[in-house]
C-alpha cells in the first residue's frame, strides 16, 4: 500500500464510486445525486484532477448512493457488481458462452441510472434475452473509443475478450438517444471498454470459479499498479477456463486469456496508452436436435455432435479462437474544457469452425440425420393414416436402435476411420473426413474523438472513425480421418449433373483436378473488404430540469469481394475483384428529458438512421461469385421511444415505450438442401422489421437493506413485409428471383415477453437475491426456404372464402419460469486483503423445458414432383433448451 | 514490471500446457467395428442357395429363409457411383447375388472386393422381376432390409481386395445370351468387344431431359445381340459422354423378368479396346 501516491487513493476511491454508481439500481440508499455523464468524466480523467469536485453535482434525475455508506456495504456492492453481474453491456454469460447457440444474447448497453437496461442482460441471459429483440449488430462496443464490432458481420465478437472479465470491466454505457462521449451508438446502444492501465485499481486480485456450465472451473488473476509517481501505470491479466467435459454432453473448454496495459502520463496534456488482449480458445460445440431426438434421448440436453472413437468422446464441431488485439491511445487535454482522444486498433482474428464432411455418395454420417429417425418410417403425423405392419416393424427397429445404446444415438467416428481404411485398401478416396471453415480478419480503425466543454450545460463530442476490415474466408480439410487422400478438389454436388471432367464441377478451373492434403485450402477461398469512415457530432444541453442531446453522423462504406479461386459454376465472375459497392449512409437523433419535479421524469427521444447493408448480406454466394445482390441499398432504421420515471420515497419505476421500424432489410441464409441436393444460398432483400413494446422497472426499497423490484419486457418484433428472394445452389450458375413470404414471422431467439420479480437483501456484508423470472414467445427462425413461394405454392381458399398460403406456422416455446438466487460475502482479512465469495444458482426448480432458440428446417415435406415425404421437415424444428439447475461459484481474493 | 514479467511467462506456459485437447489416436480395429462378428463359418455356396429357392425367386415370390444358412462372397459391384442404388451384388465364384439394403453410401463398408458373411437366417430371399436378392419383405415382396437389420446378419472379413479375393468375372460373348440359363441370374461377367448404339461422341450416359423414372436405357451391342443397361440420373457418370467404339465392360447381368439388363458400379469397368 505504500506506494500508492495520492492519485492512485483517489482513483481507487472513484473507482469504487463508479462501482456504486453501477449498482445504484440495486442500493437506492440515499438521495445525494451524480451527473451520471458527469460522474462517466470523472472516471475518464485519469489525473483524477478535479475529480472530486466535478462529481458533486447534484442531479435528482440520478439516484447516488450517499458516500456514508459503510466500506464494507461499498465492497460488498463491488463485488456483487464485478462478479457475474455486470451492470454495463454484457454479461458473465455471454463472455463465457460466446456466440455458440444461435448468436450470443445481445443485450441493449446502457447508462448506470437506468435500473431495466443494467439488469436484464444478466438477469434474462439464460434465455439469451435480446433487449427488444434487436440483433447484436444493432449494438456498438467500442475500446478507448475505437470501433471493435465486426464490420463484415456487424456484431462485436464476445470471443474477442473471453475470460478477460477483470481487465474489461471498466464500462461505459449509453442508450441509442443517450449522449455518449465515445462514439455514435446503433439503436441497441453503445458501450465503451476503457482499458487504460491507470484505470485499474491498484493490487493484486485473483479468483476461482467452479461451475456446472460451458467450462467447470475458471482460474483469473489481475495485477496493476495503479497511477506510480513516475506516470507509469501497468496492468496484466491472466486467466484460464476449463472444461473436460461441460454441462452438456461431448463438449470440452479450453481457454486462455491475457491482457497486458501500459500507460505512461507524460504530461498535464498528454497520455499514451497501449493495451493488447487475446484469448485463444477451443471449444466443442451443442447442437440443435428435434423433439423427437430429445424424446429418444430422454434428455432437452442431448448433443448430436460428438461420438465415440476408441471409446473415447469425439466433438465434430470444434471452434478455435484466437483474436489478438493491439489498442493505442493518445489522450490529449488540449485546455480543461476540451479533450482529444484518438486511438488505433489492430487486430488479426482466426477464426475455424470444424464440420464433418462427406465424399462422393457416402451416407450423411450425423446421428440425427432424418433418414435414421422413427418418424421417417411412416407418416407419425397423420391422424388418418393407418400404417402398414411392415411400417410399423420399421418404425420399431428404429426406436429400438436409438434406444438400445447411447452410442447408437452419436456420430460413429470408427465406422466412418474404418470405411477410411477398408477405401484406402484399394486406392479409393476419403469417404468422411473434417472440414475447418476458417472466417478469419484483420482490421485496423482508426478513432478520434473531440470533446468539448463550453461551460456547465452545453457540451460537444465531434468524432471521426475510420476503419478498414479484410475478411479472408476459406475452408481447410482438417482431418482425413485415417484416409491417405481425399482427392481432387472438386464440388461433389456438381459431379452428377455435369460431366465429371469438366471444368463445371472444379472449385478451381485455374487448378483443375488439383489433389486436396491435410491442411490444404479447397473448396472455396475468397476475401471480403469493408472500408468505413464516419463522422459523427453530438450537442448536449443541460439545465437543472431539462437536458437535451442531439446527434448526427454521415458514414462512407465501400465493400469488395476478392476471389482467390475460379469457381467451375461461376467461371468469369468468381476469380478477382467482384468491383466495389459504396454506400452513403447517415443518421440523425435527438433526446430531451425534462425533469418535472424531483419525483417525476419524463423523457423522450427519435432518431434515423440509413446504414449500409452488411457485406456478409451483400453477396449473392459469396463462397463462389462475385456478385452483389441486385437492388443493393441502405437499410433505413427509424426508431423512437418514450418514458417515464417516477421516484416516490422509497419507490422508484420506470416505464418506457418503444417503436423501431427497420426498411431496406437485406438477410441471407446458407443451408444444405435437402431437396437440390445441394448447399443452397438465399438472399432476401426489401424486408420491413418491426418492433415495438414496453419496458418497465419497478423497485421498492423497503428499507435500506431490503428491496423488492420488478421487470418486464413485452414487446413485438416481427417482420410486416414478404420479400424478394434469390436463390442459388453451389451447382448452379444461375440466380432464381423468388418472391418469400415473410411477413407475419417474429424475429427469433429472444423471449418476447420476460418478466421478473425479484428481492435483494444486504446484511454485514451479504448480499442475497433471489429472483423468479417468467418468459415466452421464445420463437425459432423462420427458414426463408419454407416461406418461398415456389414452396408455398399457390393461395388456397378456405372455406371463409380467403385466400391462405400454405406456409409454415412459427414454433416458439411455452411460457415458463426459470427461478435464480445468488448469495455474496465479504470477508475483510489482515493487511487489508479481502476475499469475496459469490455463490449463483441458476434455475433452481430446474425446468428443463424452457427452449431459448432454434430453427426451422430447410426443406420441404414434399419432392419436387409434389409427392409427399414421409417425414415431415415441417414439423421437426430443431430446437436449444436453456440450462437445467447450475450454480457458479466464485472466490476472489484481492491482496 | 516484474509481476507483469511473471504474469507472462506464467500465461505462456499455461497456453503451451493446454493447447489442443482435441487430438485423438487412429484408431486401429483388430474386428471390424460394422457388423455381426460373431457369425461363423459359410455353409451355402451362393448358387445353392440360388437353387434351394429357386422355385420362390422364378415366380417372384419371396420367401423368409428359417435355415441357417451362411453364404459367403465377394462384394462384386456397389453404389460408389451412385448408377446402383440401396443394392450391391456378392460373388462367390459359384454365382453372385444382389442384396438389398435400405440405406445409402454402403460401398463405405461393402467397398468392391470387401469379402463378407451373410448370416441368411432371418433375411427374405425372393425374386424381383425373377431376379435373386437377399433383402427384407416389402409389400409382400421381396425388398430391401432394414438398414438397422443389416449389420446384425452381415460379418466382414479382412480388407478389400483390389483382385477380388480371386474372383474372377465370367467372360461371356453373344452366344451366352442364348444358351444361358436366366435363372442363374445375376452374374458378374465380362463382355468383350462390345459397342453402345446411342454413343454418337455427343450422347450422355443419363440426361435428365431423357429420363423417366430418374433412369435412361442404352442399349449394348454384342455381336448381333443387345443388352439393355439401365442408368441412373443419379450416377456421378450421368452427364459423361458415352464412349464411342469398342470396349470390354464388366458388371453384372441381370434380368428384369424376361429382359437382360446389366448393371454398372463404375465407369472404370469400361476399358475402351484401343486403351
Amino acid at each position: 500500500m505504500n506506494r500508492f501516491s495520492k492519485y492512485a487513493a483517489l482513483l481507487m476511491l472513484m473507482l469504487h464510486c463508479e462501482a456504486i454508481a453501477l449498482a445504484s439500481g440495486t442500493m437506492q440508499a440515499n438521495d445525494t445525486s451524480v451527473d451520471e455523464s458527469t460522474q462517466r468524466m470523472v472516471v475518464q480523467d485519469k489525473r483524477g484532477k478535479n475529480a472530486l469536485n466535478k462529481e458533486i453535482k447534484k442531479d435528482p434525475a440520478f439516484r447516488f448512493p450517499s458516500d456514508t455508506l459503510l466500506l464494507g456495504e461499498m465492497q460488498a456492492i463491488d463485488a456483487q457488481a464485478n462478479d457475474g453481474k455486470d451492470v454495463f453491456t454484457f454479461s458473465e454469460g455471454q463472455l463465457d458462452e460466446d456466440e455458440d447457440v444461435i448468436q450470443g444474447a445481445a443485450t441493449l448497453t446502457s447508462s448506470s441510472d437506468d435500473y431495466f437496461l443494467s439488469e436484464v442482460g444478466y438477469l434474462f441471459s439464460p434465455m439469451r434475452f435480446r433487449i427488444r429483440a434487436y440483433e447484436n449488430m444493432y449494438n456498438n462496443m467500442y475500446a478507448n473509443g475505437v470501433l471493435l464490432n465486426d464490420a463484415e458481420r456487424g456484431n462485436f465478437s464476445y470471443g474477442m475478450i473471453g475470460g478477460l472479465n477483470d481487465a474489461t470491466r471498466n464500462r461505459e454505457g449509453a442508450t441509442f438517444l443517450e449522449g455518449a462521449s465515445f462514439g455514435y451508438s446503433s439503436v441497441g446502444g453503445a458501450s465503451n471498454i476503457n482499458m487504460r492501465a491507470s484505470q485499474f485499481a491498484a493490487g493484486h486480485k485473483a479468483s476461482l470459479v467452479g461451475c456446472n456450465r460451458n467450462y467447470l472451473a475458471r482460474a483469473m488473476y489481475t495485477y496493476a499498479t495503479g497511477l506510480m509517481e513516475n506516470g507509469w501505470a501497468f496492468a496484466g491479466s491472466a486467466s484460464y477456463r476449463w472444461a473436460n467435459e461441460g454441462v452438456i454432453e461431448g463438449t470440452f473448454y479450453n481457454s486462455f486469456g491475457y491482457f497486458l496495459s501500459a500507460q505512461k502520463i507524460i504530461n498535464d496534456r498528454h497520455s499514451i496508452s497501449i493495451a493488447t488482449w487475446g484469448s485463444p480458445t477451443e471449444r466443442a460445440q451443442q447442437g440443435a436436435a428435434t423433439e423427437e431426438t430429445y424424446w429418444l434421448a430422454n434428455s432437452h440436453y442431448y448433443n448430436p455432435n460428438w461420438g465415440y472413437q476408441n471409446g473415447e468422446k469425439r466433438n465434430a464441431r470444434v471452434v478455435t479462437s484466437f483474436e489478438p488485439t493491439v489498442l493505442l491511445t493518445w489522450d490529449w487535454e488540449i485546455t480543461r474544457e476540451t479533450k482529444l482522444t484518438t486511438s488505433l486498433a489492430g487486430k488479426y482474428s482466426q477464426y475455424g469452425t470444424t464440420a464433418l464432411g462427406w465424399n462422393g455418395n457416402a451416407a450423411d454420417p450425423r446421428p440425427n440425420y432424418y433418414q435414421n429417425l422413427p418418424s421417417a418410417a411412416y407418416d407419425v403425423w397423420s391422424l388418418d393414416y393407418t400404417p402398414t405392419e411392415d411400417e410399423v416393424a420399421d418404425w420399431y427397429r428404429r426406436y429400438d436402435y436409438w434406444k438400445a445404446s447411447k452410442a447408437n444415438r452419436q456420430i460413429n467416428w470408427d465406422y466412418m476411420y474404418y470405411a477410411n481404411q477398408q477405401a484406402n485398401e484399394t486406392g479409393g478416396n476419403a469417404l468422411y473426413y473434417v472440414e475447418k471453415r476458417n472466417n478469419d480478419q484483420m482490421m485496423l480503425n482508426l478513432s478520434s474523438v473531440l470533446n468539448h466543454e463550453f461551460n456547465n450545460s452545453n457540451k460537444i463530442t465531434i468524432g471521426l472513425n475510420l476503419g478498414t476490415t479484410k475478411g479472408m474466408h476459406y475452408k481447410t480439410l482438417d482431418d482425413l480421418l485415417g484416409s491417405d487422400s481425399y482427392g481432387a478438389d472438386i464440388d461433389k454436388f456438381s459431379v452428377g449433373d455435369f460431366a465429371p471432367n469438366s471444368d463445371y464441377v472444379q472449385n478451381d478451373v485455374d487448378h483443375p483436378g488439383r489433389i486436396v492434403k491435410e491442411g490444404d485450402t479447397f473448396g472455396y477461398d475468397y476475401d471480403i473488404y469493408v472500408n468505413t469512415a464516419r463522422l459523427f457530432g453530438q450537442y448536449l444541453h443541460s439545465e437543472s430540469n431539462f437536458q437535451f442531446v442531439a446527434g448526427a453522423h454521415i458514414d462512407g462504406t465501400t465493400m469488395e469481394r476478392y476471389g482467390n479461386m475460379r469457381n467451375g459454376r461461376a467461371i468469369n465472375n468468381s476469380k478477382g475483384s467482384s468491383g466495389t459497392a459504396k454506400f452513403l449512409g447517415g443518421g440523425a437523433r435527438a433526446g430531451l428529458q425534462w425533469n418535472i419535479n424531483g419525483n417525476n421524469t419524463f423523457a423522450m427521444g427519435f432518431g434515423i438512421e440509413e446504414r449500409a447493408p452488411l457485406a456478409y448480406n451483400s453477396f449473392v454466394a459469396p463462397r463462389m461469385r462475385n456478385d452483389f445482390i441486385y437492388g443493393l441499398e441502405n437499410e433505413r432504421v427509424w426508431s423512437q421511444e418514450i418514458s417515464y420515471k417516477l421516484s416516490y420515497g422509497p419507490v422508484t419505476a420506470k416505464v418506457t415505450g418503444y417503436y423501431t421500424q427497420f426498411d431496406n432489410v437485406v438477410e441471407q441464409s446458407a443451408f444444405y438442401n435437402d431437396m437440390l441436393s445441394n448447399f443452397t444460398y438465399l438472399s432476401m432483400t426489401g424486408l420491413q422489421k418491426k418492433h415495438y413494446g414496453i419496458e418497465a422497472a419497478i423497485v421498492y426499497n423497503i428499507t435500506s437493506a431490503l428491496s423488492v423490484n420488478f421487470l418486464g419486457s413485452i414487446g413485438e418484433a416481427e417482420y410486416t413485409k414478404d420479400a424478394t428472394g434469390f436463390l442459388i445452389s453451389e451447382n448452379e450458375e444461375v440466380v432464381q428471383n423468388d418472391k418469400v413470404y415473410m411477413k407475419g414471422a417474429h424475429i427469433d431467439g429472444t423471449p418476447l415477453t420476460a418478466m421478473s420479480l425479484g428481492v435483494d437483501y444486504n446484511i454485514n456484508g451479504w448480499y442475497l437475491s433471489a429472483n423468479a423470472n417468467y418468459y415466452d414467445r421464445v420463437y425459432i427462425g423462420a427458414s426463408s426456404y419454407a416461406r418461398l413461394s415456389s414452396v408455398v405454392g399457390e393461395p388456397v381458399i378456405d372455406v371463409n372464402g380467403n385466400e391462405v398460403l400454405n406456409k409454415p406456422n412459427q414454433f416458439h416455446g411455452d411460457g415458463g419460469f426459470l427461478v435464480d438466487a445468488s448469495i455474496g460475502k465479504s470477508i475483510y482479512l489482515r493487511g487489508g486483503k479481502r476475499l469475496n465469495i459469490n455463490l449463483m444458482l441458476q434455475n433452481i426448480l430446474n425446468n428443463e423445458d424452457m427452449i431459448t432458440g432454434g430453427y426451422e428446417q430447410n426443406r420441404d415435406d414434399s419432392y419436387s414432383d409434389g409427392e409427399a415425404r414421409t417425414y415431415k421437415f415441417s414439423k421437426n424444428p430443431y430446437l436449444y433448451y436453456a440450462n437445467a439447475f447450475n450454480f457458479y461459484l466464485n472466490i476472489g481474493l484481492r491482496f | 514490471m516484474k509481476t507483469l514479467k511473471n504474469i507472462f511467462i506464467l500465461g505462456i506456459s499455461l497456453f503451451m500446457s493446454v493447447s489442443c485437447m482435441n487430438d485423438f489416436d487412429e484408431p486401429e480395429f483388430k474386428t471390424p467395428p460394422f457388423g455381426n462378428n460373431a457369425i461363423g463359418e459359410a455353409n451355402t455356396t451362393i448358387a445353392q442357395l440360388k437353387e434351394k429357392y429357386a422355385t420362390t425367386i422364378s415366380s417372384s415370390g419371396v420367401e423368409e429363409i428359417t435355415d441357417d444358412i451362411i453364404i459367403e462372397g465377394v462384394v462384386v459391384a456397389n453404389d460408389e457411383s451412385g448408377n446402383i442404388y440401396k443394392q450391391f451384388v456378392i460373388d462367390d465364384g459359384t454365382g453372385s447375388i444382389i442384396v438389398g439394403v435400405n440405406d445409402v453410401g454402403l460401398y463405405a463398408v461393402m467397398a468392391r472386393g470387401q469379402k463378407i458373411l451373410i448370416d441368411c437366417k432371418g433375411l427374405h430371399v425372393g425374386g424381383y422381376g425373377q431376379l435373386a436378392q437377399i433383402g427384407g419383405l416389402y409389400n409382400g415382396s421381396i425388398g430391401r432390409m432394414n438398414k438397422f437389420t443389416f449389420p446384425l446378419h452381415v460379418k466382414l472379413e479382412g480388407t478389400p481386395s483390389p483382385e477380388m479375393h480371386g474372383i474372377e468375372p465370367l467372360v461371356i460373348d453373344e452366344t451366352f445370351f442364348t444358351n444361358a440359363n436366366k435363372a442363374t441370374l445375376p452374374r458378374y461377367v465380362r463382355m468383350n468387344n462390345v459397342h453402345f448404339e446411342e454413343a454418337d461422341g455427343t450422347e450422355l450416359y443419363a440426361p435428365e431431359d431423357i429420363a423417366y423414372n430418374n433412369v435412361v436405357e442404352r442399349t449394348i451391342k454384342i455381336g448381333n445381340t443387345r443388352v439393355l443397361f439401365r442408368f441412373s440420373t443419379y450416377a456421378d457418370f450421368a452427364n459423361e459422354v458415352m464412349p464411342q467404339g469398342n470396349f470390354d465392360i464388366t458388371g453384372v447381368l441381370t434380368r428384369y423378368r424376361d429382359y437382360w439388363q446389366f448393371m454398372l458400379s463404375s465407369t472404370n469397368d469400361i476399358k475402351s479396346e484401343n486403351e
